[in-house]
């Protein structure tokens, strides 16, 4: 017990706050305000301010050089007939429904073999985060298009083992894969995660496990899933909605265009193309905002179901 | 651990710098600069490794004859160019100079986006009276061409040597033109292919069109050709998709953003004669010949000089005059003509024309441009608001028809209903 890390709070050395009098508390107030100031006002001019602007536009016919003209429902109800935007639909879903798990899987793994102690332990955590780090950057997206490329690496190597499937970039039902892979790669954030996570259990419980003859998958299953399940929630959470977002990457590999042949024509892709090469900047802001709520409703209902599955030590209340 | 004085430092002087940043800031209206302040002017282009060397030299040689400016050159790719200048636009910095095409001359032109550069000093006097209004919007001079171009068809004489393949003499039909593809593609046996799809682009159907005597676009900004038009067209190379006479979409698609032609996967290409510099930097060739485009008409090739590319300014620029004498220097002196030769095109202004010696290749385009002159028409009528991203789509969906996702008849049913959507909205 002592060398496992406690989920008690270390002993309480604060004292609870006397009781003011009120002219204080309002100097106090005053004073959280300014040292807020700073942050709200930004939040208020570059969050809060161009989403509102946003959902305007998203009612409007908006070129980006002539005022916008207003014209109701129509950007959300062309949304509907137009065959790319549904392709981007599709692209986006299938790289949210396979990449996202894959990622937190290979995350949670990495975790668990990070978790135990052995010799150059730094040195793997940080060597398994580092993708991470880099992740969104350019560089790598160019580097990835480079190795999956015509008689690049991956198609070298896996010739080498007799399977020959040409350059993944040109390859439409290949990008999709390339993706998933690439995001899976640049696991590190959850798994950093995971690994402080699996830190909060306490020892004992696997201890007692071994002692009634507990095989490794019953402790994952009885022990480690549902303990770590608060956390599981939270990256579940998180990637999904960050899947959601990809771009960059994708605007690197297809050239800004989202091919070949559209597969790699992802949502967020697409809301830029249409508003910055088509000048169509309230049809791509219908785009984003059809984006907030159904983000917005996935999360709901994670949240929802997540009473199913989801301990949390305090619920026993 | 920072401590409390070394944080006080680090804001002290973080604050210090920023005021001092502030105050360059300030200085910089100033409309005009000196050898001891110069202004600096934005200047972006599009293109390849070699035409950007080329146009770093012009520069250099643009700031050692006015010390009183300096300019910050960047460059991209065609593709990303546009989306670039659109994010600009939209937040009010477009770049003081910039190098422009004519497909979007009027989005940004009829938007007030672009000065009109009949209101600074340009000299225009070497240029050919019927070129100028290409870019000329509604009485005002948005741009002024560079250089002029012709489209053609080129090959690597070269590798047609080691096929065994015969050099074509430029009168030919389009099933000779087909015929000499499949040659190309069946002994090239997989090492070469004929050619990129040459019905994926919007110029070559434009050509087309005015071979039978169509025009693309009406002057009430419609659509001049029909859906039957565009079918006849795709169906054109329906017999060679998927065969060694057209090189694969997914070949073309890794060897972005550079052309299978200028990557020595196929013999053949058509494309504007100016490209010549940038395929033979790219491809390492000795030599690249061009000649006319397939036409079953041999009277009227429909070829017509295309402004290659223009000069504009931004309309909001602090620095109008230093803008104005960077692109007279840009389209006018003899030095600059002699930089760049042909690979912005022919020069369009006498005064650069005749003070540039052209040999070797580009004696090839020059040439090339003399010999078709009998041929030509008048430049094509102004492309519409939002014709870019219509030559966009028009490649998109042509390559979807390569990999097969489409048919031509739903590939055109596609185009078709872009094309009436966009005009619609622009309407």
């Amino acid at each position: 017990m002592t060398q496992s890390p406690t989920l008690s709070r270390r002993s309480t050395s604060s004292t609870p706050p006397l009781p003011r009098k009120s002219r204080q508390r309002g100097a106090d107030a005053r004073a959280g305000y300014t040292f807020l100031l700073p942050w709200l006002l930004g939040f208020i001019a570059l969050t809060v301010g161009p989403m509102i602007s946003s959902l305007y536009l998203s009612f409007t016919n908006y070129n980006l050089f002539e005022p916008p003209k207003w014209i109701g429902l129509d950007n959300y109800t062309t949304l509907f007939q137009d065959e790319r935007f549904l392709q981007s639909v599709g692209v986006t879903l299938s790289y949210v429904v396979f990449g996202t798990p894959l990622k937190l899987a290979a995350a949670l793994a990495v975790a668990m073999l990070l978790n135990s102690k052995r010799k150059g332990q730094g040195f793997y955590r940080s060597a398994f985060y580092a993708p991470s780090l880099i992740g969104a950057s350019v560089s790598i997206a160019i580097v990835w298009k480079a190795m999956f490329g015509d008689a690049g690496p991956v198609d070298q190597g896996l010739s080498f083992f007799g399977i020959n499937l040409g350059g993944w970039v040109g390859n439409p039902s290949m990008t999709m894969p390339m993706m998933i892979l690439l995001t899976v790669w640049q696991f590190g954030a959850p798994m950093v995660i995971f690994l402080a996570g699996l830190k909060q259990i306490p020892a004992d419980l696997y201890e007692a496990a071994s002692m009634d003859g507990a095989g490794p998958v019953r402790k994952f299953f009885n022990i480690t899933w549902p303990m770590l399940s608060p956390v599981i929630f939270f990256n579940l959470l998180m990637e999904t909605i960050h899947a959601f977002q990809i771009f960059a990457s994708a605007y690197i590999i297809s050239n800004g265009e989202g091919g070949p042949a559209g597969s790699t024509l992802f949502y967020t892709l697409y809301l830029y193309l249409r508003g910055f090469s088509d000048f169509r900047m309230g049809y791509a802001s219908a785009m984003a905002w059809l984006l907030v709520i159904v983000v917005g409703i996935i999360t709901l209902i994670f949240f929802k179901t997540s009473k199913s599955w989801v301990h949390y030590s305090g619920d026993s209340k | 651990m920072i401590s409390r004085r070394n944080f006080l430092t680090t804001v002290a002087l973080g604050t210090a710098s920023a005021a001092a940043l502030a105050a360059c800031g300030q200085s910089a209206p100033a409309q005009t600069g000196s050898a001891q302040n110069p202004v600096t002017i934005n200047y972006t282009w599009w293109g390849n490794d070699d035409r950007a060397t080329r146009t770093r030299k012009a520069i250099e040689l643009f700031e050692s004859k006015n010390p009183d400016i300096k300019v910050n050159g960047n460059f991209t790719d065609f593709a990303g160019y546009w989306q670039k200048r659109a994010t600009e636009a939209a937040g009010g910095g477009l770049p003081d100079v910039m190098q422009w095409d004519l497909s979007y001359l009027r989005d940004y032109g009829q938007r007030n986006q672009l000065l009109d550069l009949s209101t600074v000093k340009i000299d225009t006097s070497g240029f050919d009276k019927s070129l100028l209004p290409s870019g000329q919007i509604k009485g005002k001079t948005y741009g002024i061409p560079t250089s002029t171009n012709a489209f053609a068809v080129y090959y690597d004489p070269a590798k047609l040597k080691t096929l065994g393949v015969s050099e074509p003499d430029g009168s030919w039909t389009y099933d000779e033109y087909k015929s000499w593809l499949k040659e190309v593609g069946a002994k090239g046996n997989g090492t070469f292919f004929g050619s990129t799809d040459f019905t994926g682009i919007w110029w070559q159907f434009n050509i087309w069109l005015r071979q039978k005597n169509i025009e693309a676009f009406t002057e009430d900004g419609k659509l001049g050709f029909s859906k039957d038009d565009l079918k006849t067209w795709w169906n054109m190379a329906s017999d060679l998709r998927g065969t060694p006479a057209l090189v694969s979409e997914e070949r073309t698609t890794q060897l972005a953003p550079k052309s299978p032609f200028g990557s020595n996967v196929t013999v053949a290409e058509n494309t504007w004669d100016n490209f010549m510099a940038g395929y033979l930097a790219d491809s390492g060739a000795k030599e690249l010949k061009i000649v006319p485009v397939p036409s079953d008409d041999p009277d009227n090739l429909g070829l017509f000089l295309k402004p290659s590319m223009l000069m504009v300014a931004s309309a909001k620029t602090k620095f109008k005059d230093a803008s104005a004498r960077f692109i007279d220097f840009m389209i006018n002196d003899p030095e600059v003509g002699q930089i760049f030769k042909t690979s912005r095109g022919v020069p369009a202004s006498k005064k650069q024309r005749d003070g540039t010696t052209f040999e070797g290749t580009d004696k090839i385009v020059v040439d090339y441009e003399k010999s078709i002159e009998k041929y030509l028409k008048d430049a094509p009528e102004p492309p519409i608001v939002g014709f870019g991203t219509l030559e966009a789509s028009f490649k998109r969906i042509s390559s979807d028809l390569n990999f097969g996702k489409l048919t031509v008849d739903s590939a055109a049913d596609a185009w078709f209903k872009e094309a009436e959507d966009l005009i619609k909205q622009n309407a």
